[in-house]
């Protein structure tokens, strides 16, 4: 159903690390952030559309579908930069490519109409308090993971690869908690950050 | 004679102006929700969670341009959303501009403030019940035609362009 990959590099660039710690809010953050406000923006009233759109025909419109594929893909290429997962400047735009982060989701011909009404209505009960619980204590030992990591990178030049992948794990899982509340997947997300 | 050369020198909807118009068998699910989608832009405020009702025309815009190059069918329906969003965008936004100067600068609520309000919303009854046949009906994969704003999309639409006309051709100056 979800693709969620961020590759685990062999050697990581102390210097971009530095550079990205310093400087990663003036020529990172701020330029993909705004247009991420607009992008997102879009996202939303499309996401309000694709609502009603399931509702009354079961179907997720396609191009929006992709849309907000595409938006998951661009904001995990900047978190993968935030996190220090990966290297290189991100790309901008909806189809931009990059060899570090991949992302996809199964597009799925059929949306239960029931479990739409489920969860709007009973969404927070089942879905967000149980798992936003656990990612709250995951999100805690993700951030103290990225602390250490920075240290280990900056003096080794390696990224621990299970840290890495606990920390990617925390990213997949929230998404696939995205994905299951903007009703774009029945699938319900597992307990898990594993693929 | 005369018929001809006035045939000649007039646009007619006829077939060999126009471009064919596609059946619903012909066109994909994907360009019938495309075409479905252009009409909902109309919620595109509340999916924003911003209250101004200009968001609404600003939404249609953007889709009609994401969109014009998707098909036919796609482009008529985005340009017939945007164009019947027109008015009532219009409508709304002088309702707006004059209720918040009665909010905060104190202006008098008269009668006629009242009496535009009931315009301003029996004319987004209309508009929304039309944007929704429109919607549904271009989720079926038909053509659905507004009144006047349906006839001017299907002629920018499916207007024949010939590659002669846009054609630059350079002049030598006038004497």
């Amino acid at each position: 159903m979800l693709t969620f990959e961020i590759k685990h590099q062999d050697r990581y660039s102390r210097g971009e690390l530095l550079l990205r710690t310093f400087f990663g809010w003036l020529y990172i953050v701020i330029p993909h952030m705004f247009l991420l406000f607009f992008m997102s923006l879009w996202g939303a009233i499309l996401s309000f559309i694709s609502f009603w759109v399931v509702l009354f025909t079961g179907r997720y419109p396609q191009s929006f579908f992709e849309y907000q594929v595409k938006l998951i893909h661009w904001n995990t290429r900047l978190s993968a930069r935030m996190f220090n997962l990966s290297d290189d400047y991100p790309p901008f735009g909806l189809d931009a490519k990059d060899e570090y982060v991949n992302v996809d989701v199964q597009y799925p011909e059929r949306i239960s109409r029931g479990l739409v009404l489920l969860r709007l209505f009973f969404g927070v009960i089942y879905v967000l308090i149980p798992h936003l619980f656990i990612l709250f204590f995951r999100i805690i030992w993700t951030q103290i993971l990225v602390f250490i990591a920075w240290w280990v990178v900056l003096i080794t030049g390696e990224f621990p690869k299970s840290w890495h992948e606990f920390i990617v794990g925390t990213l997949r899982w929230q998404t696939r908690v995205n994905l299951y509340m903007s009703y774009m997947t029945d699938v319900y997300p597992p307990f898990s950050g594993k693929p | 004679m005369f018929i001809l050369h006035f045939q000649e020198n007039h646009n007619f909807m006829t077939e060999e102006n126009y471009n064919p118009i596609p059946q619903p068998d012909e066109i994909d699910i994907r360009e019938k929700e495309d075409a479905m989608g252009a009409y909902l832009m109309m919620f595109a405020a509340l999916g924003a969670g911003l209250p101004l009702p200009i968001l609404n025309l600003v939404a249609a815009i953007i889709y009609y341009y994401i969109n014009k190059g998707k098909s036919l069918f796609v482009r008529f329906h985005s340009l017939q959303s945007l164009l019947s969003q027109l008015p009532t965008s219009i409508l709304n936004a002088i309702a707006v501009f004059w209720g918040a100067r009665i909010v905060f600068f104190d202006y008098a609520f008269t009668d006629v403030f009242k009496g535009y309000l009931w315009l301003v919303g029996i004319a987004n009854l209309i508009y929304i019940i039309f944007s929704i046949i429109g919607a549904v009906k271009a989720r079926k994969g038909q053509m659905y035609y507004f009144l006047f704003f349906g006839r001017v999309s299907y002629q920018s639409v499916f207007k024949r362009r010939e590659a002669d006309s846009l054609k630059v051709v350079n002049q030598p100056p006038k004497m």
